[in-house]
């Protein structure tokens, strides 16, 4: 379990890592926290001819709240999310489901853009995105910079809307607000294990009924998906324990997930319903105690 | 004082941290991946991406012209004898495996090449470049498919899949069955799960051309097994053979046989004339070293309405892999579950059919509880269903049919003599200590507001102290089981103390100083114990089948005895006085009942090897000895409970809490027995709920990674209580019964149990392990399809 | 494919090597340094055996590649041993068999270390919690969650 060969650059500044990553062509692969990438390099299932290296890039790690939300960049540690009180205050889904993400020595060192760009069907923050309904921005030497909606990014399994030649370079997250509660519900064999099926939901109310909510799932599909049926179901309906059960049966009705070693198609298609029960009723609960 | 006793001073049995740990912390210890030689070459292997296939063509000319690379060897350029199991039952075919396969593959991960390379990596990117042509055969994964009448065959001269089939018949099960009021029938596919130690394996191999020497450190369990194999396949002198095993970082029977690497790597640094190390990488160790425990088990048990057993009938059929594998063969497994089935239950009419069956997967191999556990599972989640179905209390009906203390010695109707024990004690033990009438109130009121709490109640007995007599008893024929340990004083009054079993950390540096150092009267810091190194150590077998306590113990007691008694004598005639008048305490010799009168140890050894006027006529000076020991049978036993909480919804399942009682007779230092009880539950809890190796139809292995391969972290284990009871042996020196791997022989029933009690208002049917939250669902009907 | 050249500073003192790009932090340390402490498990980041602090902060050094190591700092099991309060550590894991055959025992301690420099008076389950990125197959943890409560307690 070694990696093959490969060239290495470690630009200093974006502007260079964009260059670089220009000219090096199809072959080439942007490092970041590595998490994900090496692991799959020490297997040789990947064998990326050349890597660029984001760590030297310093201006990718802020967090800042920014157009009503936040941004994050794309080289921000995973476990910065769990610390930082700007991430608590604006999305606490995600420094919540950050703590969900491996080990605290891989949080060390893997990145939420990497993570991002990565598109594992059962991480964490792809699913955060697509619930908050964020957004993240790439950037290519050639087209400059573009923004892709959270449910642009991921196109299957480990595919993404990043052309080879671009950089994802910050995320940005909605801030929760008004009488709007969230929630994450995961189900793992271990803890710090990859999802089997993973849930977060944001449920906005009018008074006493769901004004909008979101309810966003992974582990059931190629790409994290939000399960709109259920959605629309539960739209203008006064929370309670009947209708989380009836929206469960609903994101039953409308997943047929791959089944794989850890978990079969019908356990993921069961269990996401149980989640999104879950996930809605405090979800729910959470929204009338912050009206 | 008879041979049977020790000693009992301040050391045996005290809680003595361990001399082994302050190297280990400060990273200072060597494992073989940290030895390095001058002129070091690196190997690799290029291994089978099919199940089963025969080999058509290799071309190694590409990886051979990359640079870096000295060899590029196939199978049918190593010239060695092909492994084969060393097991003498009678009917038990032989599948020889070549060390590296010349036409055929018989599972994903056997290796068809071998690189060696200046570098490992590039030994890697070599091996990826040799080309290898299979014609793909067609793959069997399960017992079942390889028994069906069309089955291809693994071996086309066997004639069947099937390498052994027996029956056994003990007692009268016939009229037993008969006569019951009720009968019960259970059938369970046992997972195959994995040693997995944290060091992977490792081989380094130097041969010295001029003086002839071949030297192979190895991550190995046994040692001079290790040399005698190495000699006998490689057609080498002994004599010239040293084989190591420095530190190892765990083995639990994955590392006792020879795999066939370590003869690969030998036969390297012989061709090259450079030494060559291969360290296994995670994936080689999950896919190519030995797996172990499937297996398919039926069990039925004839019952009368008062709650006695009368009888069992079990079928057991070992998954054996594409080879009997090397040295512990295919009966591994299903030889051991089937004997051991009655456990601590009095059941004298009982029949076993063993089935060994070869497949397209890796070749099973010993791991920690052979066979025992898969059995030891089943038995006890079918006496659940039986306590259950008859209104019992699980524990009582259990108890109600075990031996009772006033029954020992016991002979169970397989024919083991169970030497001692204290199988309902131990029970009532582990009960009290998880608070066994407070948790069914607690599951009551825990089940009313939907919280699913579930116990599970899991006895054992275990052979321990594996010699040529419980070898006679487990296995039908006396497997030649001793070891021996030479213990010396030095001229300055130390001690070294020389075994021949081998540690992977179960601390032997330590408790086998503790027994010297109480039989000699000496202090801890006194004494070197010297392992794992042929040309320094006795001949032995090496460490397995919880045997080391028992035997290391023993042949340390009885040479630290003899050596003392040549001190004495020679106390004796210096201080001229009769040796039975004289002591040893703290290092110094003294007259009993006079410690003024005396003189320290190292003078006496001193003098006995340099003032002749010491010796006597007729006694040999020399203050050693080496003593053999192949002891009499002995059995420990204990009681696991374990409690679990089962999330219903999502099928998740979690150990709450666990308690164990263990009796190991003796206890030479009650903290190793208590790591090693805890650490062997903990396996036991990963083959429960997480362990499992899966492969799919074609053959191909799925869990390759530790993504995939679950161990269990310390989220999943929890804080383990551990209760002592002591009934030593009559039998033994010391009434040392040893231990180490009941905890996963029980464990994994415990948890098992405990779910299914969990789970019991939804009558969950299971058949499968380990208990994944998918096979839980499925269980309570909850998914299906 | 040529080498790079890296200095950095290992357990204190400044290291020089030179290194293809592919070379992880982890064979650097072993195999260059000859700093054998270090551990590999999996070499996927799992196991937690390669644990080393990178400027102070517990990581995989199986997933970094040396280049990235450049101009850091980088604190091993020995590095650990040399430090002032290595008595203490030793002491509460061996008083409590937090190990057996040590091989996962630097990754262990690494992990100790930094989670003794994060978390004040943590509880049993954020220890646990803390540890579970360290796979331990010989002692069932028991050892090993008693040795840094003792720690943790120590330090409060």
């Amino acid at each position: 379990m070694k990696p093959s060969p490969f060239e290495y650059s470690a630009p200093a500044s974006l502007e260079e890592a964009l260059e670089v990553l220009a000219e090096a062509g199809s072959g080439a692969k942007v490092l970041a926290g590595g998490q994900s990438l090496v692991p799959l390099m020490n297997l040789r299932l990947a064998a990326p001819e050349h890597l660029v290296d984001l760590n030297g890039v310093g201006s990718l790690s802020e967090i800042r709240a920014d157009d009503g939300g936040l941004a994050i960049g794309a080289m921000a540690r995973q476990s910065t999310l769990e610390r930082s009180t700007l991430v608590e205050e604006l999305v606490p889904a995600l420094a919540h489901a950050a703590s969900h993400i491996g080990h605290f020595q891989v949080r060390n060192r893997g990145t939420v853009g990497g993570s991002l760009a990565h598109a594992d069907p059962t991480a964490e923050l792809p699913m955060i995105l697509l619930a908050a309904g964020g957004r993240v921005t790439v950037q290519s030497k050639a087209r400059g910079a573009r923004a892709v909606e959270a449910n642009d990014l991921v196109r299957g399994y480990f595919t993404t809307a990043i052309e080879p030649d671009e950089i994802l370079t910050e995320a940005w997250f909605p801030r929760l607000e008004g009488a709007a509660g969230w929630s994450f519900q995961e189900v793992a064999r271990r803890h710090g294990d990859f999802a089997l099926v993973a849930a977060a939901t944001v449920v906005r109310l009018d008074g006493d009924t769901v004004a909008d909510a979101v309810i966003a799932l992974a582990g059931v599909a190629d790409r994290p998906v939000r399960a709109a049926a259920a959605e629309e179901l539960i739209t203008g309906e006064a929370p309670s324990a009947a209708l989380a059960e009836h929206a469960a049966d609903a994101v039953r009705g409308e997943l047929s997930p791959t089944g794989d070693v850890h978990a079969s198609s019908e356990y993921r298609r069961e269990v996401a319903g149980v989640l999104v029960g879950r996930a809605l009723s405090e979800a729910a609960q959470r929204a009338q105690a912050g009206s | 004082m008879s041979e049977l006793t020790i000693p009992r001073g301040k050391h045996v049995g005290a809680r003595v941290n361990r001399v082994e740990d302050p190297a280990l912390l400060a990273g200072e210890a060597k494992f073989v991946c940290d030895l390095t030689l001058p002129r070091m070459l690196h190997a690799a292997f290029v291994r089978s991406p099919y199940a089963h296939a025969r080999i058509t063509s290799i071309d190694t000319s590409d990886a051979l012209a990359m640079p870096g690379i000295e060899a590029v060897l196939t199978g049918s350029d190593i010239t060695a004898y092909p492994l084969s199991d060393l097991v003498a039952l009678e009917g038990l075919q032989k599948t020889p495996q070549p060390v590296v396969a010349t036409d055929r593959v018989r599972f994903v991960g056997e290796a068809v090449a071998v690189v060696v390379a200046r570098d490992p990596y590039v030994a890697e990117d070599a091996a990826a470049r040799v080309e290898v042509d299979y014609e793909e055969l067609p793959a069997m994964t399960s017992v079942e498919a390889a028994m069906g009448d069309d089955a291809p065959l693994l071996f086309d001269d066997l004639g069947s899949n099937v390498v052994f089939q027996t029956t056994r018949t003990f007692g009268d099960p016939d009229v037993a069955f008969a006569s019951a009021d009720r009968t019960y029938r259970r059938r369970m596919r046992g997972n195959r799960f994995v040693a997995a130690p944290m060091e992977t394996r490792g081989v380094l191999a130097d041969f010295e051309r001029a003086s002839g020497k071949l030297t192979v450190w190895s991550s190995n369990q046994m040692p001079d097994l290790l040399r005698v194999t190495l000699s006998a396949v490689l057609q080498f002198p002994a004599q010239k053979l040293r084989a190591v095993a420095p530190h190892v970082g765990g083995g639990f029977g994955q590392k006792m046989t020879t795999h066939p690497e370590e003869v690969v790597v030998a036969y390297l640094a012989l061709q090259l004339g450079r030494p060559v190390r291969w360290i296994e990488d995670r994936r080689e160790n999950l896919l190519a070293a030995a797996h172990a425990k499937e297996q398919v088990i039926e069990l039925e048990a004839a019952v009368k309405d008062d709650g006695t057993i009368l009888a069992f009938r079990s079928r057991c059929v070992g998954d054996a892999g594409g080879y009997s594998f090397n040295q512990a063969s295919a009966l591994i497994e299903p030889w051991y579950s089937a004997t051991l089935m009655p456990g601590v239950y009095k059941v004298q009419n009982y029949e076993f059919e063993v089935l060994a069956v070869l497949t397209n997967k890796t070749p099973i191999g010993p791991y920690r509880g052979v066979g025992w556990t898969p059995g030891h599972t089943i038995r006890e989640m079918l006496l659940d269903e039986i306590a259950s179905d008859l209104g019992l209390d699980p524990a009582e009906f259990r108890q109600r049919n075990m031996v009772t203390a006033g029954e020992f010695p016991y002979k169970a109707c397989v024919g083991q003599v169970y030497d001692s024990g204290s199988f309902i004690e131990s029970v009532d033990k582990a009960l009290e200590m998880i608070g066994y009438e407070e948790f069914r109130a607690e599951q009551e009121s825990a089940r009313a507001r939907g919280c699913h709490l579930g116990i599970g109640i899991s006895p054992y007995v275990e052979p321990t102290g594996f010699g040529s007599e419980a070898a006679q008893q487990q296995a039908e024929f006396p497997f030649p089981s001793h070891d021996n340990a030479t213990v010396t004083v030095d001229p300055t009054g130390k001690v070294t103390v020389a075994l021949s079993v081998t540690t992977q950390g179960q601390g032997h540096k330590t408790t086998f100083a503790q027994i010297a150092a109480d039989t000699l009267g000496v202090e801890l810091e006194d004494i070197a114990v010297v392992q794992g190194d042929t040309d320094t150590s006795p001949f032995g077998m090496g460490t397995y089948a919880s045997r080391a306590a028992v035997i290391a113990g023993g042949s340390v007691a009885l040479a630290a005895g003899e050596v003392r008694q040549k001190i004495l004598d020679a106390a004796g005639v210096l201080l001229e006085i009769a040796a039975d008048d004289l002591t040893i305490e703290s290092s110094r010799v003294s007259v009993k009942g006079s410690p003024g009168r005396g003189m320290s140890l190292g003078d006496v050894a001193m003098a006995a090897y340099w003032a002749p006027t010491t010796r006597q006529e007729g006694k040999d000076p020399f203050l050693s000895a080496t003593r053999f020991y192949d002891p009499k049978a002995t059995y420990g036993n204990g009681c696991i409970v374990a409690v679990v909480e089962v999330d219903v919804e999502t099928g998740h399942a979690q150990v709450k809490r666990l308690a164990v009682v263990e009796d190991c007779g003796t206890v030479l230092n009650p903290m190793i027995v208590e790591g090693q009880v805890r650490g062997a539950i903990a396996q036991g809890i990963g083959g429960a709920l997480y362990e499992s190796i899966v492969y799919s139809e074609t053959g191909q292995p799925l869990t390759t990674t530790y993504l995939d391969y679950l161990l269990p972290t310390s989220t999943e284990v929890p804080s383990i209580e551990v209760g002592h009871l002591e009934s030593p042996s009559p039998l033994t020196v010391g009434g040392i019964k040893g231990m180490g791997e009941s905890g996963l022989i029980a464990a994994q029933g415990a948890v098992v149990s405990a779910v299914i009690d969990a789970l019991d208002p939804f009558d969950p049917e299971i058949e499968e392990l380990p208990l994944s939250p998918d096979r839980v669902l499925r269980s309570i009907g909850r998914i299906s399809g | 494919m040529g080498k790079a050249a890296i200095t950095l500073t290992v357990n204190g003192a400044e290291a020089d090597g030179l290194v293809e790009p592919r070379r992880t932090l982890a064979d650097f340390l072993r195999e260059d340094l000859a700093l054998t402490g270090t551990k590999l498990g999996c070499e996927q980041g799992v196991c937690g055996a390669c644990t080393v602090l990178l400027d102070g902060q517990a990581v995989r050094s199986c997933l970094l590649f040396a280049v990235q190591a450049q101009g850091a700092s980088v604190t091993t099991v020995e590095g650990l041993a040399a430090s002032e309060d290595f008595d203490a550590l030793q002491k509460a894991f061996s008083d409590n068999h937090g190990l057996q055959c040590g091989y996962c025992t630097p990754g262990v301690l690494m992990t100790t270390r930094a989670l003794l420099d994060t978390l004040s008076s943590p509880s049993e389950n954020e220890i646990r919690e803390a540890l579970s990125g360290n796979i331990c197959r010989c002692t069932g943890y028991h050892g090993i969650v008693e040795a840094v409560k003792e720690l943790t307690a120590a330090q409060a």
